[in-house]
């Protein structure tokens, strides 16, 4: 089962597009996202895991010339909100303040799926999915079943936030915010950038090129590695983890033998 | 084939549920036929009043080998899989183990452990020694303890779409069958009570200080409970109950508040009935989303009354079991896999005196009747809206 990626973006804290990435440009300075997706109501309440998400699916978006208010979106995040969800425990023990019920109400795991939904008036299809470092894979298979069972292209974009320090131990691996999105269609005629294989587990894959140390152990890694062997243009099996999942890889297509 | 145009239906060979009103299928049984409500007194001490949905039954311990998983929520998803064991032992002998997904949902995942180690840091400077965020907090923690109990080897994530979550399940089970990706799937979903939670609702002004009364002109907003159901889908087998339509839909409209007219709401039961190539006279009964809250309550009525009319008996079982938020599609799936077997529906908790303005058939006793197609609702904080359309074998 096969299907083309029409489409693809990214955001990673020194480098804020794949169109950036595939010029070779890099901010020696640590960037925000802008969430550039949302409109300027929901931006506003966004966190900068949605921004990032936003920024991402964007650009993939864009390239594919989807229309955004049909076009499905699944959210991959391993953590999700945790940024928000410590501010609410510092609330209860730490504070003491009531709680913000802004803050709870963006504090769900599809808030930044929820709030794309509402800037781009898309009534469809939507969702928020996590597996760990298995989240790229997972949202690989979810959107290769969506395009087999709809006929249509989706987008999915996976991002976690940077680690969050005070949840995990001192001697934890810890790692900085990123963003990844390909737009998957059906892979007709070779349209498209690349055409990629389900994912699965025990291919012979490998990572899908350098990526800054600080963004190795994300568990989103996966996906920004399947966008820089995408970006590569060279047929190679691509792994959607690097060690720490359970170790789905997919085959990545170009040109004539697609 | 469009998300809307009629498709083959889900084969529902086994299902488990776990609540405040006990864990089996028995158990649930005989709570709802005596409209005797789970909810109680909060386990968690709160400064507000609240009567909650809290899961009594004692919760065994995980094997050994998985106790540095061991949380609430993992306990609750063992049990849960326990009562799934025989289809389940079945499918394995059916299907290969690559060819059995694990799709389940939560909105809370690991929150509830988290909370209290967070506390503990924040009072002595350290988190508990056994406390480990990687394998009690992320949502993956559940995945891996269910598949390793399961025997299941093929694609696994958790849906986490606030109250819908469990149901989005379902969805992708059709979809990875359909596709040919996956033969059978453990599909549901499980959540637990916790402090952020309820805090939460509270600061939102939207829980009941006492039993939540949804459709009533009395209602006083939510009770929170905890719990979950699992299911097994399989491509072949003898099937208890049929899924034969899943809406998904957004309201695009507020992330916490429901499109006043119902629209999502109405789009998604009209998308779960186009699915299941019926129509929608054919609908016996809903089991609503019904939170008690009164935005949530009348928009959903209106929806209902747009999709199928005003006199087929509607019911919320929130009453019963507190809103069991990522876990509540997969109870409410349950219990209208109940209705379909048994041939009757629980009252309308605490729905005595009726709000009129909801215009709907709200049974306050158990109705008997011919129930084959039933529909159960789930809505969701980002405008999140699932359909379930469970149908007669």
């Amino acid at each position: 089962m096969k299907v083309a990626i029409t489409g693809v973006g990214l955001w990673t804290p020194h480098c804020r597009s794949a169109a950036a990435w595939a010029a070779g440009e890099r901010s020696a300075q640590e960037q925000k996202p802008v969430g550039i997706a949302y409109d300027k109501r929901n931006r506003r309440r966004v966190s900068a895991l949605g921004r990032a998400i936003g920024d991402a699916v964007e650009e993939a978006m864009l390239e594919a010339a989807l229309d955004p208010v049909t076009t499905p979106v699944i959210v991959g995040s391993s953590i999700g909100e945790a940024s928000t969800m410590i501010g609410l425990l510092d609330q209860m023990w730490r504070t003491k303040e009531p709680m913000s019920p802004a803050a709870f109400s963006v504090s769900v795991h599809n808030a930044a799926s929820g709030m794309l939904s509402i800037s781009k008036k898309n009534v469809g299809f939507t969702t928020s999915i996590a597996a760990d470092h298995d989240t790229p894979a997972a949202g690989l298979i979810e959107g290769i079943g969506l395009v087999a069972t709809t006929g249509a292209p989706v987008a999915v974009v996976c991002a976690d936030e940077a680690s969050p320090r005070s949840l995990l131990r001192r001697a934890a691996r810890h790692w900085d915010m990123l963003a990844a999105a390909v737009v998957l269609a059906p892979a007709d005629a070779g349209r498209g950038r690349a055409t990629l294989s389900l994912p699965a587990v025990g291919l012979a894959a490998t990572a899908g090129g350098e990526v800054d140390d600080t963004l190795i152990a994300n568990p989103q890694v996966g996906l920004l590695d399947l966008v820089v062997a995408v970006l590569g243009g060279e047929d190679r099996a691509v792994a959607l983890d690097r060690g720490a999942g359970r170790g789905h890889g997919v085959t990545l297509t170009f040109g004539a033998g697609r | 084939m469009a998300a809307d145009s009629k498709s083959a239906p889900l084969l529902v060979t086994g299902y488990g549920m776990l609540s405040a009103l006990g864990s089996g299928r028995a158990a649930h049984l005989e709570r709802l036929a005596s409209g005797t409500t789970g909810l109680g007194p909060s386990p968690i001490p709160l400064d507000f009043q609240t009567a909650v949905g809290a899961v009594a039954d004692e919760l065994a311990e995980l094997p050994r080998e998985m106790l540095p998983w061991s949380t609430r929520l993992a306990r609750m998803s063992a049990a849960l899989l326990a009562q799934i064991e025989e289809p389940l032992r079945r499918a394995r002998e059916r299907w290969r183990p690559e060819r059995i997904a694990v799709l389940l949902g939560t909105s809370t995942a690991g929150a509830e452990t988290t909370e209290r180690a967070y506390r503990e840091l924040v009072r002595s400077g350290d988190f508990p020694g056994d406390y480990d965020f990687h394998r009690q907090h992320t949502f993956g923690a559940v995945l891996h303890v269910v598949r390793e109990l399961a025997g299941a080897r093929g694609p696994s994530w958790m849906a986490s779409t606030a109250c819908t979550s469990s149901g989005k399940t379902f969805a992708s089970a059709r979809r990875l069958l359909e596709a040919g990706i996956i033969d059978a799937a453990i599909v549901g979903g499980v959540d637990t009570l916790c402090a952020m939670t309820l805090q939460g609702f509270q600061s939102l002004q939207a829980l009941d200080a006492g039993p939540c009364r949804p459709f009533s002109a009395e209602r006083g907003g939510i009770s929170i409970g905890e719990g979950g159901a699992f299911a097994l889908i399989e491509r072949q087998g003898d099937p208890r109950v049929l899924v034969e339509g899943v809406g998904e839909t957004s309201d695009a409209y507020h992330i916490s508040a429901p499109h006043p007219e119902g629209e999502g709401a109405r789009a998604a039961m009209a998308m779960a009935i186009g699915q299941a190539g019926c129509r929608p006279s054919d609908i016996d009964h809903v089991n609503t989303h019904g939170t008690g809250t009164g935005l949530n309550d009348a928009a959903e009525a209106k929806a209902i009354t747009a999709v199928c009319g005003t006199a087929l008996p509607v019911v919320s079982t929130k009453a019963f079991t507190g809103h069991t938020l990522g876990a509540a599609a997969a109870l409410e799936f349950a219990f209208a896999a109940c209705a379909i077997e048994e041939g009757w529906i629980p009252p309308a908790l605490g729905a005595d005196p009726v709000d009129p303005e909801i215009g709907l058939s709200i049974p306050t006793a158990v109705t008997r009747g011919d129930f084959r197609r039933v529909i159960s609702n789930s809505f969701a904080f980002g405008g999140n809206n699932v359909s379930l359309l469970v149908g007669a074998p």
